[in-house]
């Protein structure tokens, strides 16, 4: 986190050496889910960038701007060539901004890492979006597509804005973005997914959607590693629901193990719509997540 | 046994109804420390988990409360303060008598504990396991019974009176210690006593046992040789024969060897091997011409239970001339005393010179015998006292019967001597009324005394009431032998030509200014006064320990007397196994007292555990916590 003054920093969710070490990282969707308009992300279809693919066989009727005039002087006959179509991919940034992220430091690693991305995506003409969630049913707090470096300044306003509270759990948070948004690209999900509700639903409408799912759990310290004990009355900051333990201390072990399904059952519906899946702990250091975890997990290149 | 444990304070079961608030504040308890989580959705998913999966969670849930509720059990059951019934009757009153007689010094070759640290251990243990309505107390044998508590519940009190406790070289007197104890059951219920000892005394008591004796008889101790007799004797070749008695005690073969040492000065040594019970007797020949200190010292070749009887002290007196004064008139005795050259017999015919003190008076007058000497002989009257039991008539009488082991008629025949003059008692005049003015009759005539005997301090006195040389015994041979034991106890009691080692318990008489205070420095560095007699004699003073005493006062300046012989008794570790009262005999036994004992100490040390356990419990590092 930034421990320089705001003045002369650009933005108070991370530092300039940060920003400018996150102008040179660029996402890595894995099936390259694009718009037809024309952008900067290679689409994998022939198209008209400047980045060659392939040659093929002249037929007529094609342009002939694209034949090979060399190879014809050598081998008499015409080669069209092929350069990669580059199409502009929609990266969504779902934030879960309910009370439950509202624990220790979970929502500003959430607004760090959305922005993160967001750089990433503008930086390399995406078109970026972001979803802000926070009560059940209510429309969310929308950051309106855009492209391009100059808006980094506004996405970067906009996320610090957010204040957390509501009690939206992530799938009908995924809802609620669904009804709003168009585009195929990437959606980002940046929650705690602790939600009693079922999340293959909202996978398969994000995937179904044409979004490659990135999802990210922010765990607090705390909940990573509680260390409670005793007899104890549990407050969901939610709901405000109570659950009275005895003996926490002997949970503890069950808790773990229940956390840890919970993380692979995430990952699993991640990797089976071809998605990507990360856990992160808002006590470690954005810098170790930003440029060890995600390149080590191939989230960024 | 029985393994069914009593309560001494069974009213204390009252406080189980602490139980009763223990688990209302349990229940009432409670306000749960509330914990904000984000999400109860991972927490519930665990707390389901848990109830399908564990069937004793509502004891895990109150496994706090089950903790607290055994910690009060067993802290009211500390309170009620249990004990396992040993079967054996319980004493509220239990005296202890233990031996602390010489050898229960002795030591064994395994241990190497002495005979009063094993009746000390023993007796520790049962202060130990004393119950709260018992009271003991300890008492000490030895040459006298020592109260060393009273009947106390003080566990201090009699802990440190038997660390107190240590051995006296002296020769245990049961019945004293039976006789206190009697004297106790007036003041409290006794019904049994217990008697801690090696069984080293003598076997007949004289005592009728109100209560039941339990002889408990400590292990035997290891082999003992030791020195039991130590003394000189001048020979008539002007030098000392000096005898050293040692004696073995039964367990084993013992070799041993014996040095002389003449005032520091090694002048002999000799080997000896004493078979078990076995004992030798060594003569050395010492020259000696002034006052000289002998020190006998054994050195065992094996183990040897006790040191206290390895050295002896013995002092040999400077020699000189029996100084005797004879009544010119008594014929008889200067002629038997005639040859002897080392006497000087006053008054003498060309030297009218008298020493101030005699050796030996002999005299015909109360005016003769009341110069100063050690041993007096009067001859043919009647001492002023006694002249209200006893007049003379001049009757011809004959002896009727004698005290044949006296020392001045031993070997001495009085049969058919015919006697012209009669002691008659006097009117209602007896026996009895001689003892009590501290006369003991050595020669019974028909109608009264004819010679007396009477020990004064520091004078030995003998009263012929007769004159002898009116009668046939100067014509017998035991004249002359009578006359030759009067010199041996004159010699005895001046000191001149015997010595011997002094023995416990009682210092020998020390010859000192009259009339004055002393005091006296004995080896445990305890100090005791006394006051000397009208003659300077101070005597009875108890040496309860062997080594050396120191007398200071007038006329004694830090004189140093050495105490080293024990009583031969306790140098052999001869052990009684029954002791034989008037009436009934004890038998002694090894069984060590069963006593009942307390377990108030057990449920408090695991009531303590409960708490630690509980606290452990309560403060655990939650499970699963990666540190």
């Amino acid at each position: 986190m930034s421990e320089a003054t705001p003045v002369s920093q650009f933005t108070t969710l991370f530092d300039n050496k940060t920003l400018s070490m996150l102008e040179r990282m660029r996402l890595n969707p894995t099936r390259r889910l694009t718009n037809r308009s024309r952008g900067e992300h290679l689409s994998g279809k022939g198209g008209t960038s400047t980045e060659f693919s392939d040659y093929r066989n002249y037929v007529p009727g094609d342009d002939v701007r694209y034949i090979d005039w060399n190879i014809f002087s050598r081998l008499n006959r015409p080669f069209m060539k092929q350069y990669q179509h580059e199409e502009e991919m929609h990266v969504v940034l779902i934030l879960d901004a309910s009370t439950s992220m509202d624990y220790e430091e979970k929502f500003q690693r959430c607004r760090q890492l959305a922005a993160a991305f967001g750089v990433m995506g503008l930086l390399n003409f995406e078109k970026v979006s972001a979803y802000v969630c926070h009560n059940r049913g209510g429309r969310p707090q929308q950051f309106q597509p855009t492209t391009g470096r100059g808006s980094m300044r506004r996405l970067f306003e906009f996320l610090t804005q957010i204040e957390p509270g509501g009690d939206s759990p992530i799938e009908s948070a995924v809802d609620d973005v669904l009804r709003m948004h168009r585009g195929r690209g990437i959606a980002i999900l940046l929650s705690d997914f602790e939600s009693f509700g079922d999340l293959q639903r909202p996978m398969n409408l994000l995937y179904s959607s044409g979004l490659e799912i990135f999802g990210v759990q922010i765990l607090a310290p705390s909940e990573v590693n509680p260390e409670i004990n005793g007899d104890l009355r549990l407050v969901d900051s939610e709901s405000g629901q109570t659950l009275d333990i005895s003996s926490a201390g002997d949970l503890l072990g069950l808790y773990h193990e229940h956390r840890s399904l919970l993380e692979e059952h995430l990952a699993s519906l991640c990797r089976q719509r071809s998605g990507k899946f990360l856990m992160v702990n808002s006590g470690d250091s954005l810098e170790h997540v930003l440029f060890d975890q995600l390149r080590r997990k191939g989230w960024v290149v | 046994m029985n393994f069914w444990p009593g309560f001494y304070a069974l009213q204390s079961a009252w406080y189980l109804l602490l139980l009763v608030p223990l688990l209302i504040f349990y229940f009432l308890k409670l306000k749960r420390p509330h914990q904000r989580v984000p999400s109860l959705a991972l927490w519930s998913q665990v707390i389901n988990d848990r109830r399908v999966n564990s069937p004793f969670q509502k004891f895990k849930r109150s496994i706090l409360l089950l903790l607290q509720i055994l910690l009060l059990l067993f802290l009211v059951l500390a309170l009620m303060q249990p004990y396992v019934q040993s079967g054996a009757e319980r004493a509220e009153y239990l005296p202890i008598l233990i031996d602390c007689s010489a050898s229960m010094a002795a030591t064994d070759s395994q241990s190497g504990k002495t005979r009063l640290d094993l009746a000390k251990e023993r007796v520790s243990e049962l202060i130990d396991n004393m119950l709260p309505d018992q009271r003991l107390s300890l008492v000490a044998v030895s040459s006298t019974a020592r109260r060393l508590t009273a009947f106390t519940d003080n566990q201090r009190v009699l802990k440190k009176a038997l660390t107190d406790l240590a051995v006296d070289d002296v020769p245990s007197q049961l019945e004293d210690a039976l006789r206190m104890t009697q004297a106790l059951s007036r003041t409290a219920p006794i019904k049994s006593v217990l008697f801690y000892s090696d069984g080293n005394f003598p076997r007949e008591v004289d005592f009728e046992l109100p209560f039941d004796l339990n002889f408990q008889l400590l292990p035997a101790a290891g082999a003992n040789i030791g020195i039991t007799s130590f003394n000189a004797r001048k020979n008539q070749a002007g030098n000392w024969d000096v005898f050293i008695r040692i004696e073995n005690s039964r367990q084993a073969d013992s070799p041993a060897e014996v040095e002389l040492l003449q005032d520091g000065t090694s002048i002999a040594k000799e080997e000896v091997i004493l078979g078990s019970g076995d004992s030798q007797r060594l003569e050395f020949s010492v020259a000696a011409d002034k006052e000289s200190r002998l020190e006998a010292v054994l050195n065992p070749g094996s183990h040897d239970s006790l040191a206290a009887d390895n050295r002896a002290f013995l002092t040999i007196p400077q020699s000189r001339s029996l100084l005797i004064y004879i009544d010119p008139e008594l014929a008889s005795y200067r002629y038997a005393l005639a040859d002897n050259q080392e006497f000087l017999v006053y008054p003498q015919e060309n030297n009218s010179t008298t020493p101030p003190e005699f050796d030996l008076i002999i005299g015909s007058t109360e005016k003769d015998l009341a110069k100063p000497g050690l041993v007096k002989l009067g001859i043919g009257f009647i001492p002023e006292e006694l002249n209200k039991l006893i007049t003379l008539e001049n009757n011809l009488t004959d002896v009727v019967d004698w005290n044949r082991s006296s020392s001045l008629l031993r070997h001495v025949e009085l049969a058919d001597v015919q006697i012209s003059q009669q002691p008659v008692w006097l009117e209602n005049a007896n026996v009895e009324d001689l003892e009590a003015l501290g006369y003991e009759v050595l020669i019974h005539g028909r109608l009264g005394p004819l010679l007396l005997q009477k020990r004064t301090a520091g004078e030995l006195e003998f009263y012929f009431l007769f004159n002898t040389d009116r009668s046939t015994m100067p014509y017998r041979v035991g004249f002359p032998i009578m006359v030759s034991n009067l010199i041996q106890l004159t010699l005895q009691e001046a000191g001149i030509s015997e010595a011997q080692a002094a023995a416990t318990p009682v210092l020998p008489p020390l010859a000192l200014q009259p009339e004055s205070q002393y005091e006296i420095v004995t080896p445990t560095g305890h100090e005791l006064r006394a006051e000397s007699d009208d003659n300077g004699r101070v005597s009875g003073i108890a040496a309860l320990h062997t080594g050396e005493y120191t007398v200071s006062g007038a006329g004694a300046d830090n004189t140093k007397i050495s105490v080293s012989l024990l009583n031969p008794l306790e140098t052999s570790l001869v052990a009684v196994e029954e002791i034989q009262f008037s009436e009934v005999p004890v038998t002694a036994t090894e069984a060590q007292i069963d006593s009942d004992k307390p377990l108030w100490g057990e449920f408090a040390f695991i009531a303590f555990l409960l708490l630690l356990g509980e606290w452990w419990y309560f403060q655990k590092r939650p499970a699963g916590t990666i540190s």
